[in-house]
């Protein structure tokens, strides 16, 4: 599903260039979930905007979803994100201007998917929000704005979710919550997972993990199965 | 897919609009389609009902005159164009009368009309000679074939009665009415012998009109405003030299004159409101655009392309100007109809209806303003990276601050041009623009750090108000260039109201005198001025009149081809002699008597500017006039100009004193004379009746009526371009909350109280304010030099009254209006404040 060859990534600073990605290889399999973790400035959120298609790698290939983007434009790019891919973010990315039903609404009607309005209330209702359907982000508590953005995330069926940090603005509890929500929803459809954490206990409840440090890889693992509760709490 | 994007940019508009984010884009729109909808449309009709009104003075919407006859072939032409005519023919003549054995002649204007004759205005008429009030009726008709109606002093100097016998020439006519009053009395000046009017029939048979008379024939026509301009359109190719086409705007200087300064001063109004709104626009737009720049981002991570984003917001921004253009057409309608209902109660005067193109002037403008103020802020959104979702700190590749600069001076220019169709005004404005945008930037760069360095040894809520502007140094700047061209603009338009207003109100004043009083016989002369003082009245001084032509210049006898150039050498001129200038005018070239040197030992003559123009004299020439056959030869010693407005006797050739005291001169002169007086006009006639009076009491009546309806108008113009500046202010308040808010609730958070806060608000903005005012005002002169140099022909003067209300009023009203606007961020607890922020 996601193959990334050789990936570098610098950028052109007042002091020089600075790398960013160093020769990251990768790849995910349809259906597995992966946790890229390491410690802040690490690159992790670079790489899961260039693993997205968000970003383009300075140097490397990657395909997403049997589709090379490093040979795409930006339009091209955003063709396969319209098709494959959905996020949840750290920030909630909710538009402040839209209720909670118009927010899960607006990737399907961006994609002119038919019923847009039944399918959101239908997510909204599964993430537990059916009686918060208009309600604005500002009136919402945070657990309950991430709980609409992974209801927005799943509601357009996307073959990969990209989570960055998605935990990374709430409290323990909360956090356990929404973990336990994005896990439930992937395993129900199958979707291939990627999620971007500094937290260990997370991670490990992915199938795999990476572990960045100054944009290497410097460690992949197969993890075992936890429990969300305890990754959440770090129990 | 196309209707698809349609609806989901409809109802992300609708989205937009439900969380605030457009309302005041929309409003700045609506408010630009509002006032030019509404000063376009209001201008128009006022324009139209003053003319129509006004052409009661050439009982016509249009006169065609000629010392020719009005050829057959062009007769057929109005019916094909649906417009009416009629003919007038004008001439002098003897006319004669028997009574008692008893044979009068007298020298007579005849004026021969056609049936439909007065086209417009009304023809006033009575039983009785020297009628008044309700005597006097308005004629249904023009007179019967055979019969003629007749001026009253006519009566007494032929001495006869209403029923009498009168001849023109070969034809008897029965003297049936009194002529009181003629819509186009002023048309006929020079003819100075007392009314006969018949029917345009009996001409021939009067036989008066014989190969070289001098006949002047007018051809009077009248409709619609669009056929007009068709049929004068098909008619000025053919007109040749000899036949002029005559509109109120070029015989009724002292009308048009009003009517053109109202109608450029609406025009202003109109060019400054848009100004005003589109600056609305582009600082509602650029914030629309900032906070957008996440949707964006999110809308590009959700797949969407920039193909679509653009397609997305181009479409919002379409249907948004399409409806506010609506609503704003509407509103301006609305606006005009109250502004003109309140002039029709006051003057008792009925507007026509607007063209259509003033409301599409109105409807295009939004179109314009949004396409040039609101599109470019928000052309590089779809390019707004979709990594910005993840990486916030990513610089957005904004236009360039240079290019929306230019594209903005571009628009501006484009508009005003439109608008105004007048280069001054546009460089007028531009120049404006310019002094406060490249001098005021500077300069308030200095004052900012000045008044930083101050506020640092001010007390806590100056230090709070003014590091606040020095920190947001950019931020500061641009709120200080945008108050100024507001308040800039809004000076500009009060200065020239008043000043306008102001010089209608001198130019004609109360006592103006509102009747001259022509062709006193030298003996007669001693006995008026008596008659004038036992009424308490007084006239101007009492000039000379001596009737002359010219025939040649610098000994050089002017030809034939001479005299069609110009009309001054082929009719008789009425030439004066004065001791000293006249107030209303003004000495441009050469001296006045008091300190000339004649270089040829001939007297010296001044003459008007624009006469010498025509017929191409310089100082120093010598001119030979012919007056009753007698030679007088004098030299051109000034030239001088003449405020023909003001309504007192003036000539286009002043004689130096003595030069004429040979020549045998009638006078002239001009007085006031109440309307409770009015009968005098009757005495003075009846005992001189050789004396022609030119009623002007009417003509002043309406220029006054003109003014005071334009004034009107434009007081309640002023009021909605004021609207457009508060919303510039709210516009630009709203632009920097966000930083506000943030600060605000930060501070609220940590512990300061509502004072601190609102009163240190209340010092930054009144300080931006008042910097504001302060390069407003110099804006203002700059833009106000122009155009009372260039358009208004007014005087250039300092206004001092600006300068001390401008940065005043500027600290003072955005001081509250900042306030107001931030007093939410001190009522909501901090932690609502912030959250909000963050979200």
């Amino acid at each position: 599903m996601i193959n990334a060859r050789n990936i570098s990534k610098s950028v052109n600073t007042a002091e020089g260039p600075l790398t960013i990605l160093d020769n990251i290889d990768l790849s995910v399999s349809d259906g597995e979930s992966l946790a890229i973790v390491g410690a802040s400035g690490s690159g992790k959120s670079t790489l899961l905007g260039i693993l997205a298609g968000l970003d383009i790698p300075s140097s490397g290939e990657m395909v997403l979803a049997g589709k090379s983007l490093t040979s795409m434009d930006e339009e091209g790019r955003a063709a396969v994100r319209a098709e494959s891919v959905g996020f949840v973010f750290q920030s909630f990315q909710l538009l402040p201007g839209l209720n909670a039903l118009e927010n899960v609404m607006l990737p399907l009607e961006l994609h002119g998917v038919a019923q847009a309005e039944e399918k959101a209330r239908g997510y909204l209702e599964r993430v537990g929000l059916s009686h918060r359907l208009y309600h604005y982000p500002k009136q919402l508590s945070g657990g309950e704005q991430q709980r609409v953005a992974v209801a927005r995330a799943f509601a357009s069926e996307p073959e990969i979710l990209f989570a960055d940090e998605p935990t990374g603005n709430l409290d323990s509890a909360t956090g356990a919550h929404i973990i336990e929500l994005i896990f439930a929803l992937n395993a129900e459809q199958g979707t291939t997972l990627v999620l971007v954490t500094h937290e260990e206990r997370l991670a490990q409840r992915c199938s795999r993990k990476i572990t960045l440090d100054a944009g290497k890889c410097i460690d992949t693992d197969e993890v075992s199965m936890d429990s969300p509760a305890e990754v959440a709490t770090g129990a | 897919m196309k209707a698809l994007n349609v609806a989901l940019a409809a109802k992300l508009l609708w989205r937009n609009w439900r969380s605030g984010e457009v309302k005041i884009l929309t409003s700045a729109l609506v408010l630009a389609v509002a006032v030019v909808t509404a000063i376009a449309v209001f201008s128009s009709r006022m324009d139209q009902s003053l003319i129509r009104q006004s052409n009661t003075y050439l009982a016509a919407d249009r006169v065609i005159s000629s010392r020719l006859a009005i050829p057959e072939t062009w007769q057929t032409q109005p019916n094909s164009y649906d417009l009416q005519q009629t003919r007038v023919t004008e001439f002098s003549s003897m006319v004669f009368a028997s009574k008692d054995d008893v044979d009068e002649m007298h020298l007579a204007s005849v004026k021969a009309v056609g049936d439909l004759y007065p086209l417009r205005g009304q023809l006033e008429v009575s039983d009785i000679a020297f009628a008044l009030g309700d005597d006097i009726s308005i004629a249904q008709s023009v007179p019967e074939p055979g019969e003629v109606w007749v001026d009253s002093r006519l009566l007494p100097l032929m001495n006869i009665d209403l029923g009498d016998t009168l001849a023109v020439g070969d034809k008897s006519f029965n003297v049936s009415k009194i002529v009181i009053r003629e819509p186009d009395t002023t048309a006929s000046f020079s003819m100075l012998g007392p009314r006969v009017l018949m029917n345009q029939k009996d001409l021939e048979d009067t036989g008066v009109i014989q190969p070289g008379s001098r006949v002047t024939y007018r051809w009077l026509i009248a409709g619609e405003e669009s056929n007009l301009q068709q049929f004068e359109q098909w008619l000025t190719p053919q007109l040749g030299e000899h036949y002029r086409f005559r509109t109120i705007k070029n015989s009724q200087r002292n009308i048009s004159s009003a009517l053109d300064r109202g109608t450029r001063f609406l025009m202003l109004a109109a060019v400054i409101g848009v100004l005003l709104a589109s600056v609305a626009i582009a600082i509602a737009a650029q914030q629309f655009s900032r906070r957008h720049v996440d949707q964006v981002a999110l809308l590009k991570s959700l797949g969407a392309s920039a193909r679509l984003v653009r397609l997305l917001y181009f479409m919002q921004m379409l249907i948004l100007g399409v409806i506010a253009a609506i609503v704003g057409v509407l509103a301006g309608e609305f606006i005009q109809r109250a502004i003109a209902s309140s002039i029709e109660s006051l003057f008792a005067i009925e507007l026509v209806s607007a063209t259509w193109s003033a409301y599409a002037t109105g409807w295009l403008t939004g179109l314009l303003c949004l396409l040039c103020f609101a599109l470019p802020p928000l052309w590089h959104l779809p390019k707004v990276s979709p990594l910005k979702i993840l990486r916030r700190e990513l610089a957005v590749a904004g236009v360039s601050v240079w290019i929306k600069g230019l594209l903005g001076v571009a628009a501006i220019i484009a508009l005003i041009g439109f608008y105004s169709g007048d280069s001054f005004i546009t460089l007028s404005i531009v120049g404006g623009f310019s002094v406060v945008v490249l001098l005021g930037g500077l300069l308030a760069l200095i004052m900012l750090r000045y008044s930083h360095q101050m506020g640092s040894r001010a007390g806590s809520y100056w230090r709070l108000a003014l590091t606040n502007l020095e920190r947001y140094r950019t931020q500061s700047i641009m709120q200080i260039l945008v108050f100024a061209c507001a308040l800039m603009l809004l000076m500009v338009l009060y200065a020239i109201r008043t000043s306008l207003i102001e010089e209608w109100r001198l130019q004609l004043p109360d006592d103006a005198p509102n009747h001259f009083v022509m062709n006193i016989a030298p003996y007669e002369v001693n006995e008026v001025e008596q008659l004038f003082a036992d009424n308490q009245l007084v006239p101007s001084p009492l000039y000379p009149m001596v009737l002359g032509r010219i025939s040649a210049l610098n000994e050089v006898i002017f030809t034939q081809e001479d005299r069609q150039r110009s009309n001054s050498l082929r009719r008789e001129l009425n030439l004066s002699w004065a001791e000293s200038i006249a107030p209303d005018n003004q000495l441009l070239e050469g001296q006045w008597w008091d300190s000339w040197q004649s270089t040829t030992g001939l007297p010296g003559v001044s003459v008007e500017v624009e006469e010498a123009k025509e017929i191409g004299l310089s100082l120093g020439d010598v001119i030979t006039f012919s007056l009753g056959g007698i030679e007088l030869k004098a030299e051109v010693a000034s030239f001088r100009s003449v405020d023909w407005n003001a309504m007192r006797p003036n000539f286009f050739f002043l004689f130096s004193p003595g030069t004429l005291d040979n020549y045998s001169a009638n006078f002239l002169t001009s007085v006031f004379i109440p309307a409770e007086q009015k009968p005098f006009v009757n005495t003075l006639l009846r005992q001189h009746p050789t004396i022609v009076i030119i009623e002007v009491d009417r003509i002043i009546e309406r220029i006054r009526s003109i003014v005071e309806q334009v004034g009107r108008g434009i007081e309640l113009v002023l009021w909605l371009v004021l609207l457009g500046g508060v919303m510039v202010l709210i516009a630009a308040v709203n632009a920097s909350m966000a930083n506000r808010m943030q600060e605000t609730g930060l501070l609220r958070a940590l512990g300061s109280g509502r004072a601190l806060i609102l009163r240190s608000l209340a010092i930054e903005f009144a300080v931006l304010g008042l910097l504001a005012g302060v390069l407003g005002v110099l804006g203002a002169e700059v833009l106000l030099m122009g155009l009372q140099w260039m358009v208004f022909e007014g005087d250039i003067y300092p206004h001092y009254e600006l300068w001390a209300a401008g940065p005043i009023l500027g600290a003072l009203f955005i001081g509250a209006l900042g306030v107001i606007s931030c007093r939410r961020v001190v009522s909501v607890p901090p932690n609502l404040v912030l959250r909000e922020i963050e979200s």
